[in-house]
């Protein structure tokens, strides 16, 4: 609600030799605090993609915990057993619907990126970078501000926040036994929001407009580790995430400290049908570690994130194979939206093929995701993921 | 059948995610339940900030005047206009062949003038009359150029009714004074007077705004003749052309000039003058808070001599000067546009009162993190039509009650947001 408080005050000073006199001060004071994502999804910090490959978006994520191209759990990076470069790019088309009415936008992500090359038939090293949190928005809205009994102004306000989160991890996996792979990841939490806020007048002959920009920046760590146990007819995965000290900074100035997320998931998955996989997955983030990371009464969600989801030998097409997949997720987002957790649940679907004699592995898929929270407000997005990997 | 389906399908999924690295991402309807706390605080503060205050008179300089005034209002303000023909043509064209002058057929000066809009034009027909007005004697000086204009120097004379009173006027002049001169190779310097029976206020171009009047010298009836046209030239003072091409034309008053008190604040009139006007702000607000507003508040009081309707424009002007020039006089010489200022003008009445509110944020604003030696606080005001018609709006000074006297409102911002959430 906005909190809109006319206070006057008025100080007179003796004239100084200069001889100026501070006749009156008129004020309006209005909270300055900044929750300016005009959506649910992306509160707070911001949105989090997930940190799955296309592959694991097609499964609505169920398989993440066993893809290598997610960089979820180290051990599945033995899976690589060559050199592999991955880049994943991920639009995200979104509705959001509030009684004052509904409007589009349309976010560009390129969530995932990274290479992997193996040391022998054992080992597998990879460094990476995926997005944590994604708080990229705009949002314009207009005010009056009262600066008397007989003075007012219509306002313009422009917050725009672009940048992310991002989780750069280094990473190493070893497949000790045929039935075991075991990985682990160090972290860097790294990434900035640039943050610029502009201010324009309806009396544009009186009231001069301004911009003002900032970059926040963010470093952290976190170390990670997982295992990958395998049988003929079953693959069933585990993998943990330990958060270090985080801090938030503008320039050299550092701002406020929290912990990163620590996280932890685990996947089950049949494996007895060939070339097909159907899965199910959880996995919970502490996301309140980030609490203190923002300004007092930023409130993040420990959440748990499940999903069940499949992949299956579909049709061939020259000689390759299409691998189709379909997923349902569930979860809850970090952060709240006016004080109440913001639900997704997600529908997904997609395929993946070869191409250029196997050197090049597609895979595409698209999630409709609805997101909702108890306070007349709902958003329905849908994303395309396209996740490319070459083999050079 | 189906493989064609899944690879248009494909390319049509990858055409829309490529696509949609064009992001559209401007939301803001859902506020303020989704971003309920983003208002900027504005602050605002009255301060008297003007430090100094006075009125400059003499401004512009002589032969600056964008146009030249030439008034009648009985014993209330009477001015002429000198034109400078220092230079005139002692051949003409014909069939593209140059023919000495021998003879004149016509001297006619065109005369460009600013067209009197309905509300402002003249009652009554006026006449204009022109004087020979070269002398060897000091040759800007009023009290010397006034008893110039007399019988046995006129020139020619003509009346014009206020319907035709257009964007230029045809006045013919004595072509046996003319052609004297052409044949002696000597100068002509004409003055303008006006009559009429009511108040009259003419505005006549000038060389400064390249619409200069023109002397056009018709020397042979042959129509394929074509008329000599000379522009005004002004050739003294001797070996100073700053000085002398400013004298090509330019007005003088004969009666009428006025002073103004210290209590007041004068801009235009007669002679014409500015006001220029030094701030302290706090360094506090310059420096540490994003200015919004700046408003110079001034209040005017009504000046009641002449024109008391007729509203003229009054810009706030940039003084851009160190404080190296520290003479008042020089310092509003520099007195000029600033492009980055987007200082807006008021429109106002000399018989008006009231308060009125300059808008001078985009000057306050250069002054951030630049100390006073560096970019002084300094603000100049100006009438759009100084030195062209008698029009003056006064402003309460710093000398004037407490109540009235000058004074500075900001509006602005200490603090935006942090960016964080």
């Amino acid at each position: 609600m906005m909190m809109m408080m006319t206070t006057t005050r008025s100080a007179r000073l003796e004239r100084t030799v200069r001889g100026w006199i501070v006749g009156g001060v008129l004020f309006t004071a209005v909270p300055v605090a900044m929750s300016a994502q005009a959506n649910l999804s992306s509160q707070g910090f911001g949105y989090p993609p997930g940190q799955f490959s296309a592959r694991a978006q097609g499964t609505g994520g169920a398989i993440a915990e066993l893809d290598p191209l997610s960089p979820v759990n180290p051990a599945t990076l033995t899976l690589l057993g060559t050199r592999t470069l991955f880049f994943q790019m991920e639009p995200e088309f979104r509705t959001v619907t509030t009684s004052a009415g509904t409007e589009r936008t349309t976010t560009a992500r390129y969530p995932v990126v990274f290479g992997a090359i193996p040391f022998g038939s054992q080992l597998v090293f990879s460094l990476g970078s995926s997005t944590l949190l994604d708080r990229t928005s705009s949002t314009t809205f207009l005010t009056t501000q009262h600066l008397s009994a007989t003075d007012s102004v219509a306002m313009t306000t422009k917050f725009h926040v672009d940048g992310a989160m991002n989780d750069v991890r280094l990473a190493v996996a070893w497949t000790p036994a045929t039935w075991l792979r075991v990985g682990v990841g160090a972290h860097a939490i790294a990434g900035h929001n640039l943050i610029s806020v502009t201010q324009s007048f309806a009396d544009s002959a009186r009231f001069a407009a301004f911009s003002e920009a900032r970059v926040l920046s963010f470093d952290g760590g976190a170390v990670s580790a997982g295992v990958e146990l395998v049988s003929k007819n079953v693959l069933a995965a585990f993998s943990a995430r330990r958060g270090g000290s985080m801090h938030l900074s503008v320039e050299d100035t550092s701002l406020t400290t929290a912990n990163v997320p620590d996280r932890f998931g685990a996947s089950i998955a049949f494996v007895g049908i060939a070339n097909s996989t159907i899965s199910v997955r959880t996995s919970h983030d502490n996301w309140s570690a980030l609490g203190t990371l923002g300004e007092p009464g930023l409130k993040g969600v420990d959440a748990w994130d499940s999903s069940v989801g499949a992949e299956i030998a579909g049709p061939k097409f020259q000689d390759r194979i299409i691998f189709l997949r379909g997923g349902f997720r569930t979860r809850t987002l970090p952060f709240q939206a006016a004080g109440s957790d913001v639900k997704e649940n997600s529908l997904t679907g997609g395929f993946g093929t070869t191409l250029a004699q196997g050197r090049v592995i597609a895979d595409l898929a698209v999630i409709h995701a609805n997101r909702s929270a108890a306070i007349g407000a709902s958003e329905q997005a849908w994303t395309i993921s396209l996740g490319i990997s070459v083999r050079p | 059948m189906n493989k064609k389906v899944l690879t248009l399908l494909t390319a049509g999924l990858v055409v829309v995610a490529i696509a949609a690295c064009s992001e559209n991402l401007e939301g803001g309807r859902s506020c303020p339940l989704l971003c309920p706390e983003q208002a900027v605080t504005l602050l605002d503060t009255t301060i008297d900030a003007v430090v100094t205050d006075t009125t400059v008179p003499g401004l512009p300089p002589i032969g600056s005047e964008g146009f030249l005034m030439l008034a009648s209002h009985g014993d209330t303000l009477e001015t002429r206009a000198i034109i400078r023909f220092d230079t005139l043509p002692q051949s003409y064209n014909k069939t593209s062949l140059d023919s000495t002058i021998v003879h004149i057929d016509s001297a006619i000066l065109v005369i460009p003038i600013v067209k009197p809009d309905s509300t402002k034009r003249p009652k009554a027909p006026l006449t204009i009359e022109v004087y020979n007005v070269d002398t060897t004697e000091a040759d800007t000086v009023t009290s010397v150029l006034a008893t110039l204009f007399r019988p046995d120097r006129f020139l020619g004379s003509k009346t014009f009714a206020p319907e035709s009173l257009l964007d230029t006027l045809r006045l013919p002049i004595s072509t046996d004074s003319v052609l004297t001169r052409v044949l002696a190779g000597t100068r002509l310097r004409v003055g303008f007077r006006v009559r009429s029976s009511l108040g009259i206020d003419l505005r006549i171009g000038t060389t400064h705004v390249g619409l200069p009047v023109t002397l056009n010298i018709v020397a042979s009836k042959d129509t394929a003749a074509r008329p000599a046209i000379v522009a005004p030239l002004s050739n003294t003072p001797k070996d100073v052309p700053f000085l002398s091409s400013t004298l090509s034309d330019y007005t003088i008053v004969l009666k009428g000039g006025t002073s103004t008190p210290t209590t007041i604040l004068g801009v235009g009139g007669v002679p014409s003058r500015r006001v220029f006007l030094r701030f302290d702000i706090p360094s506090h607000l310059v420096d540490s808070t994003t200015i919004v507003r700046a408003s110079l508040l001034l209040t005017q009081t009504p000046n009641r001599r002449l024109s008391l309707h007729d509203s003229v424009f009054i810009y706030p002007l940039a003084i851009l000067a160190t404080p190296v020039v520290t003479d008042v006089s020089s310092l509003m010489q520099f007195a000029g546009s600033c492009a980055i200022c987007n200082l807006d003008s008021l429109s106002l009445a000399p018989g008006d009162s009231g308060l009125r509110s300059f808008e001078i944020v985009g000057l306050v604003r250069t002054w951030r993190s630049q100390p006073t030696t560096v970019s002084p606080r300094t603000l100049a005001l100006r009438s759009g039509t100084e030195g062209q018609l008698p029009a003056e709006i006064d402003f309460f000074s710093t000398k004037a009650p407490l109540a009235v006297r000058p004074r500075l409102r900001i509006t602005y911002v200490t603090k935006i947001s942090s960016g964080l959430p």
